[in-house]
């Protein structure tokens, strides 16, 4: 057997130091790690399998830099994901104008890409409120206009960070889901219920 | 690029003494006791193929300079630690001979160094990174933006220089050697008060040059410069400064930089060739090289036929994996540019660690930016062969020791040395004893050693030989055109003993050769 099978692309953007690499070490290995901070150079790849309801799926998450050095290459990271988890760092807003550019990004290159914005640390501004820099409510309005889910997260503390890659995994699930069913299309459940059915077609 | 092919034809030496084996042909070194002198005889020499370019020293690591060196003199010589290497300065008239060092805005960072400050003036060395239009890119010790204004003397200096159609190379001034290293469209600066000559502190400009480089190759460098002549660099280089600042420290603490080669992990012959040969069969079409480390020693690498890799390249891979974490979870896949070998474009580079918990990184360079599942399955077939094998076990086990001590080579006086065979471009070098255990020892011991290379290979009266005694130890160092061999005695040794301890070491070296070095390279 060779490297691990995976199911699903998901792919980490976001500006430099927002907590990507925080974010999948807190989910793939339960921890965070303090210490200077270590840029991810280039991208990194790592699998994991999550089991939802009676299903197992592996995600082959991408941890991408998000310098500018490598901007050009980014491509080779997002093309054909699945999902991509957006992060911005919640006491930054200039991070949170840096997630809308991969939005963009992503609008244009990558449609079937399901997108999550993930506004993290949120550790730092449950200890100071006023260190929040990015509106929960605009976030909310962008989240809507483009269709995403939206999380906020602290590795350090864990909070959310499991919901979202579940979020993740359970929607990637679904969809393939929907899609098989339509392909056979002997699923009676499906057909009994006409505006699934539509929606599906659309 | 030039392709420095081995140089069969070298002058044969006839250096002090028994050593030479006169006539001996190349192909019964491996039976012959007796270390031979000349290139391609000497321990550890490759027994048919080379894994690297053949780098003779400097000039190759910069190629485009023209060569003036003049080929070893022959010359001996027992001097006190210390004397300069170069006297008298180059390219400057004395009125010149100052750096400026303007006062800086106050509010700089707090965090960061004062650039005003004693502490700041005392580093031994700082380097300085610039764009032509005197734009701060990299500094060593204190912010960019902090240095402004000094960066902006340094490129008034090289272009007052230059507008009389000389170049700048170096300023030396009161116990300060200022370096410049003009590589449009950089301008790279060294200030050191090192023992180190002119030219060492070049070559080590040279590696900051093309660490630059290797983030982002020399065309797309070109390319930005040519549409924006005060562009900022430092927004492309962001989040590499660990890496330059890594690589400075090397620079400063580790052999294979000052020696231009790369030292192996002891293994017995019989291990390494099982190793090889499973990364050998774990080969996809657009692999070129695959390296696998344990820490800073080399365990084996196997390449593409007829690709070599520098040492250089080697050295900046090296660096990349040693100076993140970031690669010890999962698989890294980054583009990185290979300069000595093309600074035109990126590999793609594949890193991962073999197992959790492990020393051993392996490094796959593939030329397609596509290929990370196809590596990524090389790996997991070398290592499920690998694991088979017990070969493995036996790896782990050497992984405990990856140095050796130096009582083993039986010389009492003896502390410490490096051995670097020339045609391999390996070197090999015990672990530091008991009173260099410190950081600062090491520096220091280091910092000695540079001190003979740069006498050693001094541009206009390079020596073949030189004796030095010091007040906490005496050194030798002795070159041929087969090895360079550098030896740290105790400050009670003398002369003859020391002459004569070179015999018994090269012996003993021969003796272990299979284990310190690749005798046998490895291709696809
Ligand atoms: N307090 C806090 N710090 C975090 C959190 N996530 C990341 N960080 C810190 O933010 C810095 C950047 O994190 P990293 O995950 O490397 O960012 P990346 O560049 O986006 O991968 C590091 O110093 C982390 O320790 C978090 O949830 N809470
Ligand atoms: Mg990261």
């Amino acid at each position: 057997m060779s490297g691990p099978r995976v199911d699903a692309k998901v792919v980490m953007l976001g500006k430099e130091s927002v907590g990507k690499t925080s974010l999948v070490e807190r989910y793939v290995h339960q921890r965070f790690l303090v210490g200077p901070y270590q840029n991810t150079i280039g991208a990194a790849f790592v699998a994991k399998s999550v089991q939802v309801r009676d299903k197992v799926v592996t995600l082959g998450i991408w941890d991408t830099a998000g310098s500018e050095r490598y901007e050009a290459m980014s491509r080779i990271y997002y093309r054909g994901a699945k999902a991509a988890i957006v992060c911005y760092d919640l006491t930054d807003s200039s991070s949170f104008l840096r997630a809308k550019f991969w939005v963009k990004e992503l609008q244009n290159c990558e449609e079937h890409c399901k997108i999550y914005l993930c506004g993290t640390k949120t550790d730092l501004i449950e200890a100071d409120r006023s260190a929040r820099q990015v509106d929960y409510h605009d976030v909310q309005d962008f989240a809507d206009e483009i269709k995403a889910q939206y999380f906020e997260t602290s590795s350090k503390t864990g909070r959310s960070v499991e919901d979202l890659f579940r979020k993740v995994a359970a929607d990637y699930i679904s969809t393939t889901f929907e899609v098989m069913s339509e392909e056979r299309g002997v699923n009676l459940e499906q057909k009994k219920d006409p505006f699934f059915y539509s929606c599906c077609h659309n | 690029m030039a392709a420095d092919v081995h140089n069969k034809a070298v002058p044969w030496e006839t250096a002090n003494g028994s050593l030479a084996p006169v006539e001996r042909l190349r192909q019964d070194r491996c039976d012959s006791p007796t270390p031979g002198l000349v290139e391609g005889t000497e321990p550890g020499a490759g027994q048919d193929s080379h894994m690297f370019v053949h780098a003779q020293s400097f000039e190759d690591l910069t190629a485009d300079g023209d060569d003036t060196r003049a080929e070893a003199a022959g010359s001996e010589n027992t001097s006190r630690l210390g004397e300069p290497a170069d006297e008298g300065a180059q390219g400057l008239p004395s009125e010149e001979e100052q750096v400026e060092e303007k006062e800086s805005h106050p509010g700089s960072r707090a965090k960061e160094e004062d650039v005003t400050s004693e502490a700041w003036r005392r580093h031994r060395k700082h380097v300085f990174v610039l764009s032509e239009a005197g734009k701060p890119i990299y500094s060593r010790y204190g912010t960019e933006e902090a240095l402004s204004s000094t960066m902006g003397v340094m490129m008034a200096l090289v272009s007052f220089v230059e507008a009389e159609k000389n170049i700048i190379r170096s300023i030396h001034a009161d116990g300060y050697k200022v370096v410049f290293l003009r590589k449009s469209p950089l301008v790279l600066v060294g200030v050191a008060q090192t023992l180190q000559s002119e030219r060492d502190l070049s070559r080590e400009l040279h590696y900051i040059y093309y660490q630059i480089i290797s983030l982002l190759t020399l065309t797309q460098l070109n390319h930005i410069f040519q549409h924006k002549q005060n562009y900022d660099l430092r927004r492309l280089l962001a989040g590499s400064e660990h890496l330059t600042d890594n690589l400075l420290k090397l620079l400063d603490r580790d052999p294979g930089l000052l020696l231009s080669a790369v030292t192996c992990l002891p293994l017995s012959s019989s291990v390494r060739d099982v190793i090889s040969s499973s990364l050998q069969a774990a080969k996809a079409k657009n692999l070129v090289f695959s390296i696998l480390l344990a820490g800073s020693h080399l365990v084996t690498l196997v390449r593409k036929k007829d690709q070599y890799l520098h040492h250089m390249d080697l050295h900046l891979l090296f660096n990349l994996v040693g100076s993140s974490s970031s690669f010890r979870e999962g698989e890294g896949w980054t583009p990185i540019c290979l300069p000595k070998f093309n600074t035109a474009g990126f590999f793609h580079a594949h890193i991962s660690y073999l197992e959790p918990g492990t020393d051993l990184c392996l490094i796959l360079v593939s030329t397609d930016r596509e290929d990370f599942f196809n590596l990524s399955d090389c790996k997991h077939r070398f290592l499920e062969r690998l694991r088979r094998r017990t070969a493995y076990q036996a790896l782990q086990e050497a992984l405990k020791n990856p140095s050796y001590s130096v009582s083993q080579v039986g010389i009492p006086e003896l502390r410490h040395f490096l051995y670097k065979s020339k045609s391999s471009g390996l070197y090999t070098s015990p672990e530091f004893p008991v009173p260099y255990q410190s950081e600062e020892e090491q520096e220091r011991i280091m910092e000695l050693y540079q001190y003979l290379h740069s006498r050693i290979h001094h541009p206009t009266r390079p020596l073949r030989f030189i004796y030095c005694c010091g007040e906490s130890e005496n050194l030798l160092a002795w070159v041929t055109s087969g090895f360079e061999l550098y030896l740290c005695f105790s400050p009670l040794g003398t002369k003859a003993l020391a002459v004569s301890a070179i015999n018994k070491l090269l012996k003993w070296i021969r003796k272990e050769e299979d284990r310190l070095f690749i005798l046998s390279p490895q291709t696809y």
